[in-house]
């Protein structure tokens, strides 16, 4: 794996494990065990540049998520993100899908989130969100895949 | 909080209370799955390899499976956080692994802030506060069980549908979602 400055990842894998986690040595990396204040506290004092998150954007509410990911933007920083949540892939720009250990794909969020027989079939599904889109452009309701419900909701009625 | 005034067999509790099992920490699987433990690790989708292994070695999502494991005896179960590490399916599986164990007239009591493992699977949601039942719904589309924890996505969609006036029924399941906006929109 290799992780650009400018970019915010995703590891998205079934087994958040300490071989999966040793990849990531040279980084620190941040466990649950922090809530949305003690990360916002981290962040804001934080002096690298590449900030790991272990499983701990799974906890806080999507609000406090955005707020924090605005706040790195913000500091000018990056973050990798490791979880087994389909759901969080939508906040990243790049994702590597780890099954047991193994990688097994890797891409910019829009083409990957876009293989669904292979990422239903490994158990992730889809973010609720894609899979609503994916479905209703097979029915040609809509003309795209959608990341932000709120865009799709808008689109949908409007 | 006595959990006999809980009503449901399998009930959500909106809390964000973790265990960190630390007492378990130093013990093996199968010291902490004292009975039938094949049996058990098979239920709850572990490998019989994993019985000689450390707790504090397992992964969240593996300690979670084997406190679920030692308790599968138990009239009463009660998870903290069980979703945690989790993928898409796993919840599934579980889920209907719960609704088995109901029909063994158990009673399983979740702990968690992630509302997407009460989706179709609880019976009640309980707000609780110092111990103290705060509020009780049996209905997920409820929002005020969502002053501390995130919707689940298809409430959420249905909610933000609903700001733009366009009224779509309580649906739990994405095919039914789809179908009644196809319905809407041809």
């Amino acid at each position: 794996m290799t992780f650009e400055l400018n970019k915010n990842y995703c590891i998205l894998t079934n087994s958040i494990n300490q071989n999966l986690l040793t990849k990531l040595n040279e980084y620190t990396i941040y466990n649950d065990e922090y809530g949305y204040k003690e990360l916002k506290e981290i962040i804001e004092n934080y002096y690298k540049k590449t900030i790991v998150f272990n499983d701990c954007l799974r906890r806080l509410r999507q609000i406090e998520k955005k707020k924090l990911i605005e706040l790195i933007h913000l500091r000018n920083m990056n973050y990798i993100n490791v979880t087994s949540n389909i759901e969080e892939t939508l906040l990243c720009d790049y994702i590597y899908v780890f099954n047991n250990d193994e990688l097994v794909m890797e891409g910019q969020k829009e083409g990957l989130l876009q293989e669904e027989k292979l990422l239903k079939r490994l158990g992730f599904g889809l973010p609720f969100v894609v899979d609503v889109s994916t479905q209703l452009k097979y029915y040609n309701i809509v003309s795209k895949i959608y990341y932000d419900m709120e865009e799709l909701v808008n689109d949908l009625w409007n | 909080m006595e959990l006999s005034k809980l009503k449901g067999s399998i009930i959500g509790i909106v809390s964000g209370e973790k265990k960190d099992y630390k007492d378990l920490a130093e013990k093996k699987v199968n010291e902490i799955i004292k009975i039938q433990l094949d049996k058990s690790l098979k239920m709850v989708g572990l490998e019989p390899d994993i019985s000689a292994h450390l707790f504090k070695d397992l992964t969240d999502k593996d300690k979670n499976k084997v406190i679920l494991a030692s308790k599968l005896q138990e009239r009463e179960i009660v998870l903290y956080d069980f979703s945690k590490g989790m993928i898409k399916k796993e919840l599934e599986t579980f889920k209907r692994l719960f609704k088995k164990l109901t029909s063994f007239n158990k009673r399983i009591i979740l702990y968690s802030s992630d509302s997407e493992l009460f989706l179709n699977c609880v019976d009640n949601i309980y707000l609780i506060n110092n111990e103290e039942i705060m509020y009780e719904t049996d209905n997920i589309f409820d929002s005020t069980i969502y002053l501390d924890a995130d919707k689940p996505r298809i409430v959420e969609f249905i909610y933000k549908c609903e700001d733009l006036g366009i009224h779509l029924n309580e649906y739990k399941d994405l095919n039914e979602l789809i179908k009644a906006i196809f319905r809407i929109k041809s």
